[in-house]
This record gives structure tokens, C-alpha cells and sequence, in this order.
């Protein structure tokens, strides 16, 4: 199969994965015996005659007197028009497009740090503990990172924040960055800066080092606990695969052409052992994003995952829903390029 | 004569799958761990008064002295906030969270089972159907989905196992699903099939043996998964705010005092880890029963 067969093949059957996604979500804000999309698109601030004059035009515009699965497709209608309702929460009051304007830059910023940190320990480590098998190193690994992999997340945050915030007292753990100094900016209004909303960037924007270097400290705890969270697996599985790579025929051939060790495990066996990390990838994104919940949570940081537990606390409809369907979407894009991209490295994909 | 020998050979398989799992430590002392939360959930149940608990369904707070106090002798592990003795709580926690992460695990394992294994069986159009939903329901993190699941539902323990189960069976589909397909092919099925046995008594004779024990061992290697993430929920304030013993709850009680009263984080969490680990190991260690080539 040719390479762009098996993209275009891919991209249709991604759309039925979409509409399934979508139709979960609607299912979901319908199962509870009652229409919820009315407390999904109503202003929760808005009353008296607007609010009646609303419901009557949001009954016209989802079409909420005829049967459910005719509304579905005005709901994705409307879904796909980008107006995903109204949010309520004591972090953000507004329109759901405007919350996640403001909430998944932040969560973007702490998976993309992770992501670094998950490479820079992950990568070196599941390495050297295949190549000293057995030695004092690779138990210790070993241990760390079974122990990693059964603790619930928000007990690394716990650990994380007790050991490296409170006794050492040398990182901050709680919101973004420091209150005071921020009080009086020009670009950083009610908690929100402008204008990528991510405080470290728009520092840099604006040439404030002391708010941006405050802002990156803020930033530390949250990423490197998503990715201790996270590097458990990964080491796992490298090391695994990097023991099977040494293994190989074309390994022995180099060792006996006399090759320098260093070349061996870094040049042929270590390309090879990377590959199943790639398949890693798709579930370290859907890690990524729920471990992101409990961590901004336990952090209070605002991101998208914060936003979702707040949602939750206070009932609010649209928050859930959107932030479902929000998720749903990262993910099965991730997915995606995953396929695409595995398809590119490995040719035996396509077939 | 030939059933005493199928017997004895029974026996002896026996024997040599306990001598391979005695042989594996950690194995051992995770199925000690395990073992030793389940009698306390067994004592809870039956006869708390045996530890000198009174109310085993219930956190006991101690609004006279709120503020989180360190161990000692009258409060072993200390107490956490609002006056809530930590050792009583985490034993009459570890019940509840043991019976909940069962019910989910059970619930859907057996969903999941069933209909990868019809789903692998009838293959063709129902199986893409059925595997294309798995894929649609993996696309949403679980953790995202069972708090919208479980917001439809009402907060609550009952329906956050649901929504724990419901985002739980896919993963069950498709490993039975997979134990199906390759059970399929052997010769004794086609041997079945050639002999005229039905359809039904060939799936539920011949092929569930086969597919049950891996899936045994997914599931025991779920229950420590599935406990970690029930606490999860109820730690980010998936329970209201009721005086339900649970280790995640029990833990965020303490998350305002974590400066000044750090055991009242670590000791619950730490009760959660060791049960995630123990069972980790023993699931390595039945792994090692289970499959032939790692056997001796």
C-alpha cells in the first residue's frame, strides 16, 4: 500500500471515531432523564425576560421539540460552529471557547514541559539500566520506577510538594506565579495575562525576567510531577525492548567488527529499542491529559484539567461536557499523527 | 484408570504451578500484602468491634480538636483534620475502597469478557462495530470520562464505581477479544467443530477455559490500578463532602495541613501504594504460573 493510501484511509475512519466521540458526549448530557443542553447554553447570570427569550431561541436553534436524534445533528451543528455553550465556575464565568482560550495554553505549557523532563530522565535511564543489567543501578531503577508506576499521581504531587516546597522550601507549589509581583502589570488583569495567556511567555513578551523566571519556577513541581507520573512506563518499556535489541543478530556483528561500546548501544541498538516508544506516545498524551486533572488540581494551577474539577465541584454542565469532548479531541488527534507518523518510520505499518 | 491418571497429572501441574510461584519472593510477600487487607476489610465487615472499632462505615471527627495532631500512643498514626484518627480510618477505609475496586473490576471484566469473546466468535460486521466502539470510548481519557459519566450520575461512590466500569469493560473487550481470536485457530476447536459440537457449547466449553485465566490475571493486575484511580476520584472531590471513610478522601482531608501535619498525607497514600504494589507482584507472579515458557 502506498503511503498516502494508507493516510487518506486513516483520515476516514477517523471522522466515524469523531462522531462517535461526539455522540457520547450528547448521549451523556441527555442520559440523566433530563435535557441538559439548555443548562449547557444558558448564561447561568442571565434572568427574568432575557433568560425566557433565550430558552425560546435555543429551543428554535437546537431544534429541542423534535426527537433526540434529530437534535444531535443540530448539537454538532452548533458544535462545529464553535459555540460550545457557557461555563460557570468560581475560576472562570463565561462562554466555554473563551475558557479554553484561557486554560489550554496553561495545560499545553505543563505537557510540554513534562515532555521534555519525560525524554531527559526517561530516555538515558531505561538505557543504562538494560546495558548494567542486574547491576546496583538497575535495581534501583527498577524499584523507582515500579514504586512510580503503582502510585496514585496526586501522592507523587503530595511527595513532591512536601519534600521539595515545604522542607526545602526552594520551589513554590501553588497557582502560577507570585501574586505581589504581578499586581501592578499592565498586560496581567484578574489572573489572566495577555497575550498568549501563558504568564512565562507573555513575561518574556514584555522583557519582565523577575515575573518570567518567577513564572518558570511556578511551573517546575507541576511538570516534573506529570512526568515522574509519566517516566515509570517509559523506562519500563525501553528497557525491555533495549534487552531485546542487544539480543539481536546485528548487534553481535557489530560487537565482532569490533565497534566502541559507546557506538553500539547508542548508534544501532538504542534507534532500534526507541521505536515501541512511539507507540508509547498515543497513551502517554492520554496520560498526559488525565494526570493533568489531578495535578493542576492539587497545584491549583489553571489549566484546562483545574477547570474540569472545578466544574464538577459546582455543577456546572457546560464545563464537564465541553471539557469531555475537548479532551476526546486532543487525544484522538494525537492518535492520528501517531498512525501517520508510525506509518512514515515503520513501512511493515501500512500493510 | 485413564481418570486417575488425569488426576494425578491435575495434581502434579498443581504442585508445580505453586512451587513456580513460591519460587518468585516478591510474589510472595505481595500475596501476603493482599492478603492482609483482605482480612482487615473481612473484620470490618463481620466483627470491627475485634480492632475496637464502633462505626466502620463512618469517619469519626473530633470537632474539639480539629487541628491535625502527630502520632503517639493514643493516636498511633496521628489524626487529621477535623479530629479524625488516621490507623481506625485507614483500616475502615481499606473496606470500602477494597469492595468498590472489586465491583468495578468484576463488573467490567465480565461485560468486557463476554463481548469480546461473542465479538471474536461472530467476527465480520458486529466485530468492527464492537471494536470501533472500544476505540471511540479509548479516545476519551478514563479519568475525564468517568467524571462526566459520574456527573451525569450524581456524585456518589456507587455511581463513581459505575462510571469507573463503564470506562473499564473496553479494555477487557479487546484483551478477550485478542485470546479469542487466537484460541480460534487450534486444532481442538477445529476438532470440536468437525465432531458437530454447537456453536454455543464450543464458545462457552472450549474457548472461555482457554481465555479466562489470562484475563484472571488482567484483573488481578487491574484491582491496583482500579483502587488507585477510585481514590484518584475521590481525592480531586468526587465524593461530597460526607464523612466516607476512603483512603483518596481521607488524603485530601489533610491536603490544607500539608506544612504543618505531612503524615496526615503520607499514611493513607502510603496504604494505597503498598496495595498497588502487592498486587503488581503478585500479578508478575501468577503471570509466571500462567505462561508455560517462563515456567522451569
Amino acid at each position: 500500500m502506498k503511503l498516502w493510501v494508507y493516510i487518506v484511509r486513516r483520515l476516514l475512519l477517523f471522522i466515524p471515531t469523531l462522531i462517535g466521540l461526539t455522540f457520547i458526549v450528547f448521549v451523556l448530557s441527555h442520559s440523566g432523564g433530563t435535557n441538559l443542553v439548555l443548562a449547557e447554553y444558558v448564561n447561568p447570570r442571565l434572568t427574568g425576560e432575557a433568560r425566557t427569550l433565550l430558552i425560546q431561541k435555543l429551543t428554535e436553534e437546537f431544534h429541542l421539540n423534535q426527537p433526540i436524534y434529530i437534535q444531535y445533528f443540530y448539537w454538532l451543528y452548533q458544535i462545529m460552529q464553535g459555540n460550545w455553550g457557557y461555563t460557570n465556575t468560581p475560576i472562570f464565568s463565561g462562554s466555554v471557547v473563551t475558557a479554553i482560550e484561557l486554560f489550554l495554553p496553561n495545560t499545553a505549557m505543563i505537557a510540554a514541559v513534562a515532555s521534555i523532563l519525560i525524554w531527559v530522565i526517561g530516555v538515558p535511564l531505561g538505557v543504562y539500566s538494560a546495558v548494567n543489567r542486574d547491576s546496583a543501578t538497575d535495581q534501583v531503577v527498577r524499584v523507582g520506577s515500579f514504586s512510580l508506576y503503582a502510585m496514585p499521581i496526586y501522592l507523587i504531587a503530595v511527595a513532591l510538594i512536601l519534600a521539595v516546597g515545604v522542607y526545602l522550601k526552594i520551589l513554590p507549589f501553588a497557582g502560577v506565579v507570585n501574586p505581589l509581583l504581578v499586581s501592578n502589570l499592565s498586560w496581567y488583569h484578574n489572573g489572566i495575562s495577555y497575550p498568549t495567556h501563558i504568564i512565562l511567555i507573555d513575561a518574556i513578551l514584555h522583557n519582565n525576567w523577575q515575573v518570567a523566571w518567577n513564572a518558570f519556577l511556578h511551573l517546575l513541581l507541576p511538570s516534573l510531577t506529570l512526568a515522574l507520573a509519566t517516566v515509570a512506563s517509559i523506562i519500563r518499556i525501553l528497557r525491555a525492548s533495549m534487552l531485546e535489541v542487544l539480543d539481536q543478530d546485528y548487534i553481535r556483528l557489530a560487537w565482532s567488527k569490533g565497534i566502541s561500546a559507546k557506538l553500539v548501544y547508542n548508534l544501532h541498538a538504542r534507534r532500534n529499542a526507541l521505536l515501541p516508544l512511539l507507540t508509547l506516545f498515543g497513551l502517554t498524551v492520554a496520560f498526559l491529559l488525565g494526570g493533568a486533572v489531578v495535578i493542576e488540581t492539587v497545584f491549583s494551577y489553571p489549566g484546562i484539567g483545574y477547570w474540569t474539577t472545578q466544574a464538577l465541584l459546582n455543577n456546572d454542565v457546560g464545563g464537564i461536557m465541553a471539557s469531555t469532548l475537548l479532551f476526546g479531541l486532543i487525544l484522538v488527534s494525537a492518535n492520528l499523527i501517531l498512525d501517520i507518523a508510525y506509518a512514515f518510520v515503520d513501512p511493515r505499518i501500512r500493510y | 484408570m485413564q481418570q486417575e491418571t488425569a488426576e494425578a497429572g491435575r495434581w502434579e501441574n498443581l504442585k508445580l504451578s505453586i512451587s513456580v510461584f513460591m519460587a518468585n519472593k516478591s510474589a510472595v510477600v505481595g500475596l501476603i500484602i493482599v492478603l492482609v487487607y483482605l482480612i482487615d476489610a473481612l473484620i470490618m465487615q463481620f466483627d470491627p468491634m475485634l480492632l475496637g472499632i464502633h462505626h466502620p462505615d463512618v469517619l469519626v471527627p473530633n470537632f474539639l480538636n480539629p487541628v491535625p495532631l502527630p502520632p503517639s500512643p493514643q493516636h498511633i498514626l496521628g489524626t487529621t483534620y477535623p479530629g479524625i484518627d488516621l490507623l481506625t480510618s485507614i483500616l475502615k477505609a481499606i473496606r470500602i475502597d477494597l469492595a468498590y475496586s472489586f465491583f468495578v473490576v468484576a463488573v467490567g471484566a465480565s461485560v468486557g469478557a463476554v463481548i469480546g469473546i461473542v465479538s471474536a466468535w461472530a467476527s465480520g460486521m458486529f466485530d468492527e462495530v464492537i471494536m470501533r466502539i472500544t476505540d471511540i470510548v479509548f479516545s476519551i481519557p478514563y479519568l475525564i470520562l468517568a467524571l462526566a459519566v459520574g456527573f451525569i450520575l450524581g456524585r456518589s461512590l456507587w455511581h463513581m464505581s459505575i462510571a469507573l466500569a463503564i470506562t473499564w469493560w473496553p479494555l477487557y473487550a479487546r484483551y478477550a477479544r485478542s485470546q479469542t481470536l487466537s484460541t480460534k485457530e487450534y486444532t481442538f476447536i477445529e476438532a470440536a467443530k468437525a465432531a458437530g459440537v454447537g456453536r454455543t457449547t464450543i464458545m462457552f466449553r472450549h474457548i472461555l477455559p482457554n481465555v479466562l485465566p489470562p484475563i484472571f490475571i488482567q484483573i488481578s493486575l487491574d484491582l491496583g490500578s482500579i483502587m488507585v484511580i477510585f481514590s484518584t476520584l475521590a481525592f480531586i472531590g468526587f465524593i461530597p463532602s460526607a464523612n466516607i471513610p476512603e483512603l483518596g478522601y481521607l488524603t485530601s482531608l489533610g491536603l490544607n495541613f500539608v506544612q504543618t501535619a505531612p503524615w496526615a498525607l503520607i499514611f493513607p497514600g502510603l496504604f494505597i501504594t503498598i496495595f498497588a504494589l502487592a498486587v503488581n507482584l503478585l500479578g508478575d507472579g501468577l503471570r509466571d504460573v500462567i505462561d508455560p515458557r517462563r515456567r522451569g
